[in-house]
């Protein structure tokens, strides 16, 4: 319930990642923590770091912004407090290319693609969600010892 | 005079309680029709586990000293424990669960713009339920252990209720932690209309007084001691 509640309070899917590739270094290494807001009237700007989600696509990625483009917010969307609609394109800062290849398909990022925009990050504190992605039966470990100390504890 | 007289009985027949006290006849301090006594009512040697707790964690031993006052007072022919804090914490705390599980399933299903006004409406009940469940908890349930009625039918149907609340004080210097009892008894008849008996006690005991060093709880003493103060309760004293 906290996490629903943080991600309610953020804005955002997942208000908390992990760093998977080495895409983004020197800025951030694999096994980081990133904490990430999503405000519906945040204008997104060429330097940001965000987050997104290409449809299909399971794995989100983390890139810096590079070019923004501005539509016009029509006035109902504005009272309904929909985030105005931008165009954007990112690029990862240790890639050679911008991510065109990564969109598969579609020319510009949307509001609707991204995730959140980063705020803060915690070095190596990732590494514990890598280590239960990679053997899952730490997973099963952990919830085994929790579900046991729920049991044994009195009150 | 009163407690000589209650060893002098239950030295005759251990397993029958004395049936003067429930005639009431040579009952000189209390009505006659007063019920029956935790202390005339002894406990067989046979229905005793041996009860071994941790010394050294406070709230072990006043969970074990709990438990063996809920076992003594819950026997045939004594007090019928109610349930009602426990089942309310209970009901409260499975609604909250089933919320959380239901708004994290809708959650994971439906997609995050589209399931924002449901999660939110998941997440203040829940919020709700848990700050209704510590305030009923602190304020409603309290240091209450222990809560029973019991129906006697001698002349009138009477019935009798205890609430009884424990509390530990920690060590302090050289004083050992003690534990302290405070029972309130009612005893009235005709549906609660007519009050017969009203009484408070109160009383702390060390809990090295019942447990010894290995932490092996010694239940006659400790059943001995409640028993005498549902008694002092039971005949009305305030103290």
């Amino acid at each position: 319930m906290i996490w629903k509640g943080l991600g309610l309070i953020t804005n955002s899917e997942s208000p908390i990642v992990v760093v998977l590739s080495g895409s983004m270094e020197p800025a951030f290494y694999r096994g980081d923590l990133l904490f990430l807001t999503n405000p519906a009237s945040e204008q997104y700007r060429t330097g940001d770091i965000t987050v997104y989600k290409i449809p299909g696509q399971d794995i989100p990625i983390v890139h810096r912004v590079l070019e923004t483009h501005d539509l016009v917010q029509k006035k109902k969307d504005k009272r309904a407090g929909l985030p105005v609609e931008q165009l954007l394109l990112t690029k990862g800062d240790n890639n050679a290319v911008d991510d065109i290849d990564l969109y598969r398909g579609i020319k510009w990022l949307e509001r609707k693609h991204i995730v959140g925009k980063v705020r803060g990050f915690l070095p190596y504190v990732g590494y514990v969600t890598i280590a239960m992605n990679d053997f899952p039966q730490l997973k099963y470990a952990l919830l085994g010892g929790l579900g046991l100390l729920a049991l044994i504890q009195r009150e | 005079m009163a407690p000589s007289r209650k060893f002098a009985n239950s030295g005759r027949d251990p397993r029958t309680p004395s049936p003067s006290r429930l005639d009431g006849g040579s009952s000189a301090t209390s009505s006659p029709e007063r019920p029956v006594g935790p202390l005339s009512i002894p406990m067989p040697p046979e229905d005793r586990e041996v009860i071994k707790v941790n010394n050294a964690n406070l709230t072990e031993l006043k969970h074990a000293l709990d438990d063996a006052l809920k076992r003594y007072l819950g026997r045939p022919d004594l007090f019928k424990q109610s349930y009602l804090h426990t089942d309310v914490r209970l009901a409260l705390g499975w609604l909250s669960v089933f919320v959380a599980a239901g708004t994290a399933l809708y959650g994971y299903k439906v997609e995050f713009e589209e399931s924002k006004p449901l999660v939110w409406v998941g997440l203040l009940s829940y919020m709700a339920l848990s700050v209704i469940q510590s305030l009923y908890a602190y304020f409603i349930e309290g240091n209450i252990v222990f809560v029973g009625r019991r129906k006697t039918f001698s002349k009138r149907i009477i019935t009798e209720r205890i609430t009884i609340s424990s509390t530990t004080t920690p060590v302090k210097k050289s004083k050992p932690p003690a534990y302290s009892l405070s029972l309130h008894y009612v005893r009235s008849t005709s549906g609660g209309k007519s009050l017969l008996a009203k009484g408070k006690t109160q009383s702390h005991k060390g809990y090295n007084a019942f447990f010894d060093g290995l932490g092996t709880l010694d239940q006659e003493k400790f059943e001995q001691w409640v028993g005498g103060l549902v008694e002092q309760a039971m005949q009305g004293k305030t103290s």
